[in-house]
């Protein structure tokens, strides 16, 4: 008996040594599992998954250790403390919505962890000059001069906005009139709505009475389709939709056939782009969860992706913020580079795509070197 | 940067052409008439019970689910399958005024209202669980079809149906109201309950079948609007707040001043997001609530002394 127990302690104490040092990588990975926002968290959730376990496959083990913060800014703020203080993560991926990361991004450099945010577009996170944050997708401002530099080759002439009055609404228009100014477009008609009314034909009327060329929304997931279709009702035919929201970007509002067909719209990433495994990536993904992925999935795997592998090279936050900085990467988000440019810090200048909604399918018609399709332009009924 | 920015050049927004003054008329007309529907229900039974509904909203909800399942898996237009929500509605109503609100209708208002509060958050919350936080779209043939007259007002076909419906069944309502014996228990329930238990008037049943009555118009309304709406657990709320504004503005308990109140808020809201901003509407239609408050206490057709 005292023979096994000594034999016992012995054995684990020539294995600890061993169980130390191949200890497995610590990433954190927080997002909105609850709340609000937990639709797209569970992209955000897959795509991180389906990362994990390619790269399991390719023999890079790492610890996730997931977080959720309800969407809320505190509990985010609380996630990052705990995974770095206790957990000792040596990177963090997320937080999901622009608030909560915007607040971790300001205490990163406390305790110089390094954050990589894969889906928060509110451009201040990457403009304060943090060292230790980095942003993988496009900041707000790219959305509407997507949108408008896909359709400057037509020249329009006159534009009119429709959006609802929230943070996201207000400040992409603000952004969208900064370059329509310098496109020279004049503005028409300026429609602020309040969400999930039954009626928008009034302001839609008005829209219709100013005749313009484009005509920019930004809506959420329900609005969208409400929306376009009263558009429909009062023969409201612009040359073209652009819709910047996330309402316009959904396969709900794409299966709307009648409503949705040619509408244009901005994202981070489309299925059909001619990004490295971006099509094998969106297959494996509906065969897996059953679902088309957003682009939110799409960030998630890229940005774990990028984390784990060069974590797995530089083992310290110091080594890993370096690798960051100075590495590149060519995946399913396209070339992908930690930059400082116009005020950004760490910064990916992720090029945006533009997608046309052709015969009930998104397809990617701008910028043409990652497109396969052409914009159709003007809008027909 | 606010809402409401004029070109330059042409002022269009102040054309005086036909259009202007035609289109939000006659779209917020057939807009107040479904808003009516909702409203007539609350103060039915506001009128008759005595007792706030906040329930009211979900159970359009429960009224716009009805329909959509009735689409979707039994294929029946949404506008036909009125005809299998209105009676299950109100066996709904009708069991649930049995089981809960009778308990509560002798306590002080708070309790009722907590009851029903409470009552609405099981079932939106029971939807949130079956259904998901997923936006549900019926789209029927005619979801986007319109036609026009005189010239450029453009007419939404399913939003006319509504309306129509709504009209036939207020008639029917009135008529139940003021001919049928029921109705005229109803009626003498509404205008004094110990009076009418007096001369021997069933009055716990007749709370139960306008608690019914109210539910089967809820689900209706919510009906009505599923076709030109999305299908949510929370989307009746909104409605909530403006059956309750309906019910005030006309006077509570008054049929013909929900009906009246409803198409009001309808044509208020579609003139201000026309001439002002779709941003202000609200202001407006709460401007006039309170102006209606303040002038009127007892609304625009309540009985003075009312409650």
């Amino acid at each position: 008996m005292k023979r096994t127990f000594v034999s016992t302690v012995a054995g684990t104490l020539m294995v600890l040594p061993l169980v130390v040092q191949a200890a497995p990588l610590k990433v954190g990975f927080i997002n909105s599992i609850t709340g609000k926002e937990a639709q797209i968290g569970e992209n955000l959730t897959n795509g991180a998954a389906m990362a994990v376990e390619d790269l399991r496959a390719k023999g890079i083990q790492v610890e996730v250790i997931k977080e959720d913060d309800g969407g809320d800014p505190k509990n985010a703020l609380a996630a990052y403390e705990k995974l770095v203080t206790r957990d000792g993560v040596i990177g963090v991926v997320g937080p999901y919505t622009s608030g909560a990361a915007n607040v971790v991004a300001s205490r990163a450099d406390q305790y110089q962890v390094p954050l990589l945010v894969p889906a928060a577009a509110k451009e201040e996170i990457t403009m304060k000059g943090y060292k230790n944050v980095f942003r993988l997708n496009a900041p707000a401002n790219v959305y509407s001069k997507v949108l408008m530099d896909a359709v400057k080759a037509y020249k329009p002439k006159t534009i009119a906005y429709v959006y609802a009055a929230t943070d996201f609404g207000v400040s992409t228009v603000k952004t969208a009139q900064e370059n329509a100014a310098k496109m020279g477009l004049q503005e028409v008609a300026n429609e602020k709505y309040q969400q999930g009314q039954p009626d928008y034909r009034p302001s839609l009327s008005k829209v219709k009475a100013a005749n313009p060329d484009l005509v920019f929304l930004v809506s959420y997931d329900a609005d969208a389709i409400l929306l376009m279709r009263q558009a429909k009702e009062i023969g409201l035919t612009p040359k073209a939709f652009l819709g910047a929201g996330a309402g316009y970007t959904t396969a709900q509002f794409a299966q709307q056939g009648e409503i949705s067909n040619m509408v244009v719209s901005a994202t981070q990433w489309t299925d059909d782009v001619n990004w490295p495994g971006a099509a094998d990536f969106a297959r494996r993904y509906k065969a897996k969860y059953a679902k088309e992925p957003s682009y939110h999935a799409a960030c998630a795997y890229e940005a774990m992706r990028i984390m784990v592998t060069t974590a797995s090279k530089n083992r310290s936050a110091a080594a890993l913020r370096a690798g960051l900085k100075a590495g590149s990467w060519n995946g399913i988000l396209g070339p992908v580079k930690f930059a400082n440019y116009a005020g950004f810090t760490n910064q990916n200048n992720h090029p945006m795509l533009v997608q046309q909604i052709q015969a009930g399918k998104y397809e990617t018609v701008y910028p043409a070197q990652f497109s396969k399709k052409t914009l159709v332009y003007p809008f027909k009924r | 940067m606010s809402g409401g920015t004029l070109c330059n050049d042409k002022p269009i927004f102040y054309r005086t052409n036909s259009m202007t003054i035609l289109q939000p008329l006659i779209s917020g007309v057939l807009t107040g008439g479904v808003y009516a529907l909702a409203g007539i229900g609350m103060s039915l039974v506001f009128g008759v019970m005595n007792i706030s509904n906040f329930a009211h909203g979900d159970l359009m909800m429960i009224g716009m689910y009805m329909a959509y399942f009735a689409f979707t898996l039994l294929h029946i237009d949404p506008y036909v399958s009125l005809v299998l929500i209105l009676p299950t509605a109100f066996l709904f109503g009708y069991m649930m005024e049995k089981l809960f609100i009778n308990r509560v209708i002798h306590h002080p208002h708070q309790n009722q209202i907590l009851l029903t509060i409470g009552l609405g958050l099981i079932m939106s919350n029971t939807a949130l669980l079956a259904f998901t936080s997923d936006p549900k779209i019926l789209t029927t043939t005619y979801s986007s079809s319109s036609f026009t007259i005189f010239g450029d007002v453009s007419v939404s076909v399913p939003l006319l149906l509504s309306f129509l419906i709504t009209c036939g069944i207020t008639i029917i309502l009135y008529l139940f109201l003021s001919k049928t014996s029921t109705g005229m228990a109803l009626r003498a329930t509404s205008q004094n309950r110990e009076a009418a238990q007096l001369m021997g008037i069933n009055v716990a049943k007749m709370s139960a079948i306008a608690f019914g009555i109210g539910t089967a118009l809820a689900a209706t309304a919510g009906a009505l609007i599923a076709p030109t709406y999305y299908i949510h657990p929370l989307a009746g709320h909104s409605f909530l707040l403006k059956a309750f504004t309906i019910c005030v503005l006309g006077g509570l308990g008054s049929v013909v001043g929900a009906g009246v109140g409803g198409i009001i808020i309808g044509v208020v809201e579609a003139m201000s997001a026309t001439y002002l901003s779709s941003d202000w509407k609200d202001v407006i239609v709460f401007v006039l609530f309170l102006a209606v408050l303040l002038l009127r206490p007892q609304g625009l057709f309540g009985k003075k002394g009312g409650q």
